[in-house]
């Protein structure tokens, strides 16, 4: 990985939870559930695209294992809920869930795939 | 319960985007890939956090289901290639993670900052405004 790909590496990580964050909440405030699908489309489905679908993707993937931009997401959303003044105690318990279910799907993937 | 109901979610949301999507971007490529976002996302997002299937009050810090997709995805591929791979992913993983901390913190500041501006206007004339008349 080149000093130019980390570089995008890290704004790629930037951009999804950021949009996630200016966006989504209004989208569904405005439309309701219909504008959860829309934020769906067009803001995962877009910055996916820059992300991952490119040919030469902004995430420069270094190793064999699949980093998601969903990882950003994750960590972004969850940091910019703490600096808004969720608390962190309460959120354990779905930290924990997150970390069990995805290593059970993932187990579950490796059966099969 | 309530444990159970977030991992199921989570497990859901990371298992399908983890096998789908590719699916959909093997023969159609970045219009698959963007398919994909619309059909998984979409009923995911609704089932996990519109419905509620994933329990998250409100005054508690949000934990995406796209924590459970990056996990999904990330344990996918050490059961299937091993560590070694993984270690080799670690620049990645860290960078991204970097990136996403920034994008939250600027996220959050840019929301206070457009909160100041929604408030009302002050409606009062100030101190000396009748003397001027």
């Amino acid at each position: 990985m080149t000093i130019g790909q980390a570089i995008a590496t890290v704004f790629g990580g930037f951009l999804f939870p950021f949009m996630i964050r200016m966006a989504w909440g209004k989208m569904v405030e405005e439309w309701g559930p219909i504008g959860g699908w829309m934020c769906a489309a067009f803001i995962v489905g877009t910055v996916w695209a820059i992300n991952h679908g490119l040919q030469n993707p902004m995430i420069t993937q270094s190793g064999g294992v699949w980093i998601d931009m969903a990882v950003a997401a994750g960590v972004g959303v969850y940091v910019a809920s703490v600096a808004r003044g969720g608390k962190v105690k309460g959120s354990l318990i779905n930290l924990g869930a997150a970390l069990v279910g995805g290593v059970l799907g993932g187990l579950l993937l490796s059966f099969f795939l | 319960m309530k444990f159970l109901r977030s991992t199921l979610g989570y497990m859901i949301a990371g298992m399908v985007v983890m096998t789908v999507w590719d699916g959909f971007v093997g023969p159609y490529g970045i219009v698959g890939g963007f398919f994909a976002a619309f059909i998984i996302i979409g009923p995911m997002w609704f089932m996990n956090h519109y419905v509620g299937l994933i329990d998250n009050p409100d005054e508690f810090a949000f934990v995406d289901m796209a924590v459970g997709i990056g996990i999904t995805g990330i344990f996918r591929d050490i059961f299937m290639k091993g560590m070694g791979e993984f270690v080799a992913s670690v620049p990645t993983l860290l960078l991204v993670i970097l990136g996403a901390v920034i994008g939250g913190l600027v996220a959050a500041a840019i929301e206070k900052d457009m909160e100041k501006k929604h408030q009302p206007a002050d409606d009062e004339p100030g101190p000396g405004y009748n003397n001027k008349k």
